[in-house]
């Protein structure tokens, strides 16, 4: 019955996928990936890897989803409408994807059959992490550079996109608004982000044990923000203000920090001492989700649109 | 009871898909992003019959997620969604 399950999952992604690179309207093409973001979080789960379908559901079935809409939003009014790829050129791409495609299944058949793993060693080791999930020992602890990195090069994108916004501009409010705000629109942003907070506590806080994490938690925060956003609720803060960028960098410093303190009390850069591991982690989670939130909602918002005030 | 769960979830699945490639060819936009919704409803209803079936707690937290962002999508459909006279136009424009 699985095995069933999963070929019905696997025929339905492909048709999906040939359904977004077939269509025409680029707005439906997102539409459809969105729902494909949605599917591939539940492909996931068959693959039991539960952290990456929440990664998956958050990031590819719902920011990437808004920051697509949003650029086509933004080039329709100067698209003409005979604009569009040649049929040559379709071709050529269709046949270039094929080929990474074939590409990347080959090299997956050919992985040796017992594969080379630190699973094991990851496992025996998770004590004395205090932590229960594994993902997140190795995000965290035994990997905990790269993730430092990869926090990182998320404010440098944010950096890339606000030096979109001319000179007069710098350090204004990006606008995110829509011309309408449809009356049910308004009652969802009123109703949802009370939840969606909460999901995001949650969703940080269990991280520790089981899947989840400062990600899945900071997309869910990200996410609640632009909704608030999008229904005229609130505006887009400036992007000069102080405390702004003190959320956003307060996650990578703090981390950065307890990174060197690792020096004087663990003996290594990014060491923790043993008896503290957990409070040490889930601190830097903690300051982690909410920069990675600020971080997410301000890059979807996008360069500053308004001057700042005074 | 797994193998019957799993049956559920994988009929749920299959009704989904189906109901999914009829509103992905739907005459109005709007119409279309309520593919999004019925996927986040489908999709959570499978996750949350596979979850019990393999009694993996977890896939209830991934349910959850699907709904959450199911529902935040449709909402950043206003984004695409200029001016009611645009708004209009397009409606023609699909029609045709």
């Amino acid at each position: 019955m699985t095995l069933l399950l999963d070929l019905a999952l696997v025929a339905w992604l492909l048709a999906l996928a040939l359904h977004i690179a077939r269509v025409r309207d680029d707005r439906n093409a997102i539409v459809a990936f969105i729902g494909f973001g949605l599917l591939l979080g539940l492909g996931w789960t068959r693959l039991a890897s539960l952290d990456v379908a929440l990664t998956e559901a958050a990031i590819g079935g719902g920011v990437t989803g808004v920051l697509l809409l949003r650029a086509e939003a933004h080039l329709r009014p100067g698209k003409a409408s005979g604009a569009s790829v040649s049929h040559g050129g379709k071709t050529l791409a269709a046949i270039a994807c094929a080929m990474v495609a074939a590409g990347l299944a080959l090299a997956v058949l050919a992985f040796p059959s017992p594969a080379p793993t630190l699973a094991p060693a990851a496992a025996t080791a998770l004590p004395s992490t205090g932590l229960g999930n594994p993902v997140t020992a190795v995000l965290l602890a035994y990997r905990a550079l790269d993730t430092l990195l990869e926090k990182v090069v998320l404010i440098l994108a944010l950096i890339g996109v606000w030096s979109l916004a001319p000179d007069h501009l710098w350090g204004g409010a990006p606008s995110l608004r829509p011309d309408v705000v449809p009356e049910p629109l308004a009652y969802l942003a009123q109703t949802l982000p009370p939840f969606g907070v909460l999901i995001a506590v949650y969703m940080f806080w269990v991280g520790a044990d089981a899947p989840g994490g400062t990600f899945q938690g900071g997309t869910v925060l990200a996410a609640m923000w632009l909704l608030v956003m999008l229904a005229r609720l609130r505006p887009a803060p400036e992007t000069r203000r102080r405390s702004v960028r003190l959320v956003l960098i307060g996650g990578p410093t703090l981390f950065l920090a307890i990174g060197f303190l690792g020096f004087a009390m663990a003996g290594g850069f990014l060491a923790y001492p043993e008896s503290i591991a957990k409070p040490l982690i889930v601190g830097i989670e903690a300051a982690l989700t909410l920069s990675i939130a600020a971080t997410l909602g301000l890059l979807v918002a996008g360069p500053a649109q308004t001057a700042p005030g005074r | 009871m797994a193998d019957i769960l799993t049956g559920a979830a994988l009929f749920i699945l299959a009704v989904t898909a189906l109901g999914l490639f009829r509103v992905l060819r739907a005459e109005f936009a709007v119409e279309r992003m309520m593919a999004v919704q019925l996927l986040g409803t489908g999709g959570a209803a499978a996750l949350l019959l596979l979850g019990a079936a393999s009694g993996t707690g977890a896939m209830t937290d991934v349910a959850l997620l699907l709904m959450l962002f199911a529902a935040f999508s449709c909402a950043a459909f206003a984004l695409g969604q200029a001016s009611p006279s645009v708004e209009g136009a397009e409606r023609r424009e699909d029609g045709a």
